[in-house]
């Protein structure tokens, strides 16, 4: 996975790794959206940039096995990559897609990831990540689960 | 009570709390979902699904590679086995298009048999050119895959064989 710094246009290596329990330390309302230790229960990721320590992204979810989905609980950059002045993009697709390769692996031509944003950002998510809405639910699912992923789950600089 | 405390997060672009709010929410979207998920998947053509499972197994013998070989779920023969009949529909004619016999195939796909260094070099052949139009693939994972998973059989019968061989081992004298 790779992110791009902004300023220079840079792209450099990045991980998604589980949030450890040193983590929550770090974790907090000025740097990042979110009580995330509200999340404790559920699966947690975070995206850093190999090499480094700061946290650009979080994503916590829950495995819906009967449903062959996994659905996405909190997603957010950090307060830093967010808006005109963020450091890095392609935060929150990478995290996406890291959701989405754990969906495909577990559940393969069934899988889905879903979320349910607020009305307002449905059409940034429908037009950005090729979601599907059904109600008030986002989802992306077979084919274009595995675009995302061939999308972002690359190391190619 | 969650979900109030965080709606006005909500405004940013990237923040977003998908938090369902009540079961009734959660399981009302789910009937709606699954039904639209349900027509849409009867729509998905039989390309669409071999490429799907073609990336679910590359991503999980990625992950196997990256996992503690103590901690190995899946053996090359399940992968080989998920591989062939992502496919394919009877596996006599992967046999073919590999170029072995159906026999060897069964019974390296049933771990009665090890795969030999030229059924590897063949299937690594075989899923580079099909993977060429559906993911980069770095076809030398199946050897990675073959490898670490002998390493993990010879480490986890370490009891046995270093019982009966220690002994025939001899040590120079300043070790002594």
């Amino acid at each position: 996975m790779v992110v791009v710094e902004v300023s220079t246009g840079k792209r450099l290596k990045a991980l998604v790794l589980p949030v450890e329990a040193n983590d929550f330390k770090s974790l907090n309302k000025s740097m990042y959206f979110f009580n995330w230790k509200e999340e404790r229960g559920y699966e947690i990721y975070k995206l850093i940039i190999v090499g480094q320590l700061e946290i650009l992204g979080l994503i916590s979810f829950e495995k819906i096995p009967f449903e062959w989905r996994y659905h996405i609980r909190l997603l957010s950059a950090s307060k830093k990559n967010v808006g005109k002045q963020k450091q890095y993009d392609y935060v929150i697709g990478n995290l996406l897609a890291h959701v989405g390769k754990i969906a495909v692996a577990d559940f393969g031509e069934m899988a889905c990831i879903s979320l349910k944003p607020k009305t307002a950002i449905i059409d940034h998510y429908r037009k950005k990540y090729k979601m599907q809405v059904t109600g008030s639910t986002l989802s992306l699912e077979v084919p274009e689960l595995i675009n995302l992923i061939n999308e972002y789950d690359h190391d190619e600089k | 009570m969650m979900k109030n405390r965080s709606q006005n997060k909500m405004d940013f672009e990237f923040g977003i709390d998908s938090r369902y709010s009540s079961k009734e929410e959660r399981d009302g979207d789910a009937i709606i979902l699954m039904e639209a998920r349900l027509k849409r998947m009867k729509n998905l053509s039989k390309e669409e699904i071999i490429r799907a499972k073609l990336i679910q197994l590359k991503i999980k013998m990625e992950e196997c590679l990256s996992n503690d070989h103590k901690n190995q779920s899946q053996s090359f023969s399940q992968f080989l086995a998920h591989y062939v009949d992502s496919m394919y529909s009877r596996r006599n004619d992967f046999a073919r298009d590999l170029g072995v016999s159906p026999v060897i195939l069964s019974q390296t796909i049933n771990g009665h048999r090890e795969p030999s260094k030229e059924f590897i070099l063949r299937l690594m052949i075989h899923s580079e050119k099909v993977y060429q139009s559906v993911t980069k693939f770095n076809h030398e994972i199946w050897y990675q895959i073959f490898l670490n998973e002998k390493l993990r059989e010879t480490m986890e019968a370490e009891d046995s064989w270093k019982s009966e061989l220690e002994n025939e081992v001899k040590m120079p004298e300043f070790i002594l």
